[in-house]
């Protein structure tokens, strides 16, 4: 009812809207790196040595703003101007993961310290960042416009850096990033399940998030709150004891 | 309100203006009305509505028995309690023409209603007059005909796209003798653009959307890419694809300049047709889970305008530039396959496998209810005063 009483408003208040849109727009970018930021500091980087930089789900950036449609598109203005990569994961082709182009930088080089791919992976690094926002390349762009040779490819596969997606393309990656899709799926199946065993299929946000962690869920809670919410595997509905998660039958998870 | 009447009188605004704001308003505020009802003649599910065009009086609806009935939608009594009445029934025992199988899409002709077109899994096409309820014309397939429609703006030549099932042939567009070939899997939905009447879209469970130009039946203009031609983002099989699954409902917008479809990827995507281009609205999980083609409409003469999605048993109100989920209709028991929006009045009829035709009506402003109770405090015998006029210090009992 609220929403619709919004709306209305709207429609008929024109001088209300004018005065507002100025503030809005400037906002929006900044909310969304603040955004990412927060979401950033709820990755456990001790899980995996430090040895990857933190990840986030772009899913999980709808669960925190309304407007999808705003959010993809300073997401896209973020990865034109070279502060943001993204990433196709392999298990959906939905779900994208989002790293922070200085972190992605030195967390590789710092795998790669010592070994004889780095001066390659380097080269590599210097070529993405700044420049190309793609998410796969195919041989013709690695040979022709990136100068590089099939040996040194190979390097790149082996470096972690490039996965293969068919003959003779690749996807971009985060090198160890296996262990944090496995852990990932895993927790997601875990805290899916805790919402679907409750009683009548659904549960208090709070209360989920102060449930305690089985051993298959490595991640903190709020991270798989945002992302399950951000996918919409589960329903968030709006209560007076605070925001309510219903389990929606038919996910294939 | 008031305000925007005063612009329109003193000549501040487009007439337009104020139209589009109150038909907003109006779709705003759909609910599930008690006192429209529509007659329940079907056994069977309900798989596709259509209003006429020229009053909006007249409904069409097709089942999943095989039998069509045209309902009158306009309300002679002066009851608001009111049932839409079943006119005529192109039923099993009436008549011996009626489909034999599941009618898929009835259409009325766009130009006047004397005739209506349907087309049902019994692999035929039918034209029928309205008046004699015989079919006039008949189309026979070789596959079952999922979808047909005629175009609403063509007046030199009327012609029918029909799209069917084929095990023999990868599957075609036929119309009137043309047929289109392209796509690589079962044709689920085709529509006509309603600006120009050359233009034509079809989906299929190929993935695909393709736009075609009927005056050259050589080949697609052009196939719809949900990444924009950003190879990169999909996977190489999913390159040029309009969705990841099956495609299986299409609306254009009431302008024509865009288009929607739906697919089992569970998203829907709002295309230029122009360009072809995805316009990257996000709509968020849109769920569908329909084997075959899903009807849904674009509200018109409103100012955001709306899309009207059936999503599993209600029908989900996305604005269509905004992609912000409005409100969900809930009140059919099973699940909706098919809703029509009614411009003029801004309501909506929906209809289901719960073979019931569910009106939408926009709830009009309430009488203040205060008035009402003191007045029956008082004994009712007195008019309603308006409480800023009542004297808080004078008493009756003096």
């Amino acid at each position: 009812m609220s929403r619709k009483r919004a709306l209305i408003a709207d429609t008929f208040c024109l001088t209300k809207r004018r005065r507002c849109a100025a503030d809005s727009v400037t906002d929006g970018a900044a909310d969304i790196r603040s955004s990412l930021q927060y979401l950033m500091t709820l990755f456990s980087r001790k899980l995996f040595n430090d040895s990857l930089p933190p990840v986030v789900l772009k899913h999980q950036l709808y669960s925190l703003h309304n407007d999808k449609t705003s959010v993809d598109k300073q997401v896209n203005e973020l990865r034109e101007n070279g502060d943001l990569l993204m990433f196709q994961l392999g298990f959906d082709s939905e779900a994208f993961a989002l790293v922070f182009a200085e972190d992605y930088r030195t967390k590789v080089l710092q795998g790669e310290a010592g070994r004889e791919t780095l001066g390659t992976v380097e080269k590599f690094l210097a070529k993405l960042i700044p420049g190309c926002s793609d998410l796969s390349f195919n041989k013709e762009k690695m040979l022709k416009e990136f100068l590089f040779t099939d040996p040194a490819i190979t390097q790149l596969v082996k470096s972690g850096v490039l996965t293969v997606r068919d003959a003779g393309s690749w996807w971009l990656s985060i090198p160890n990033s296996g262990k944090f899709i496995k852990y990932f799926i895993k927790g997601r199946k875990a805290v899916l399940g805790m919402v679907k065993k409750s009683k009548y299929g659904e549960i208090l946000k709070t209360e989920l998030e102060g449930h305690h962690t089985t051993s298959q869920v490595k991640f903190q809670m709020k991270y798989h709150i945002h992302e399950i919410m951000g996918a919409e595997l589960v329903e968030s509905i709006q209560t007076t004891s605070g925001t309510l998660l219903r389990y929606v039958d038919g996910n294939v998870n | 309100m008031l305000s925007f009447l005063y612009a329109r009188q003193s000549g501040l605004d487009d007439p337009v203006r104020l139209r589009r704001a109150e038909s907003t308003r109006r779709v705003l505020s759909l609910e599930l009305n008690h006192n429209r009802d529509v007659d329940r003649i079907h056994g069977n599910g309900i798989n596709t509505l259509d209003t006429e065009v020229i009053d909006g009086r007249y409904m069409l609806s097709g089942g999943s028995d095989g039998v069509i009935v045209i309902y009158d939608l306009e309300n002679n009594s002066k009851k608001p309690q009111y049932t839409c009445k079943a006119i005529c029934t192109v039923g099993r025992s009436v008549c011996r023409h009626v489909h034999k199988f599941s009618v898929e899409t009835v259409q009325w002709y766009p130009h006047d209603t004397g005739m209506f077109v349907s087309s049902s899994f019994d692999k035929t096409m039918k034209v029928w007059d309205t008046e004699t309820l015989k079919p006039a014309e008949e189309f026979q397939f070789d596959g079952n005909v999922y979808c047909h429609h005629m175009s609403p703006v063509a007046r030199k030549q009327s012609l029918v796209a029909g799209v069917f099932s084929d095990q023999t042939k990868p599957s075609a567009c036929e119309m009137v003798n043309v047929s289109l070939t392209g796509h690589r899997g079962e044709i689920l939905s085709v529509r006509w653009s309603p600006r120009y009447d050359h233009i034509l879209a079809t989906a299929s469970t190929d993935s695909r959307v393709r736009i075609w130009d009927v005056r050259r039946a050589s080949g697609s203009l052009f196939t719809l890419d949900q990444h924009n031609g950003d190879k990169s983002k999909a996977s190489s099989e999913a390159v040029n694809t309009a969705h990841n699954g099956r495609v299986n409902g299409l609306c254009f917008t009431a302008d024509g300049l865009h288009l929607l479809s739906t697919g089992t990827d569970d998203r829907m995507r709002l295309w230029n047709s122009g360009t072809g281009e995805n316009t990257l609205v996000n709509y968020g999980k849109v769920v569908n889970e329909s084997r075959k083609g899903l009807k849904f409409t674009v509200s018109r003469g409103c100012s955001p305008e709306f899309v009207f999605v059936p999503c599993g048993s209600s029908v989900a109100v996305y604005g269509l530039h905004s992609g912000e989920l409005i409100t969900m209709l809930r009140g059919h028991y099973n699940n909706v396959d098919c809703c029509e929006f009614h411009p003029d009045y801004q309501e909506l009829y929906s209809g289901g496998k719960d073979c019931n035709i569910l009106a939408w009506v926009p709830v009009l402003r309430q009488p203040g209810i205060e008035d009402d109770e003191t007045n029956s405090k008082r004994g009712g015998t007195q008019a309603a005063i308006n409480p800023a006029f009542e004297d808080a210090w004078s008493s009756d009992e003096d």
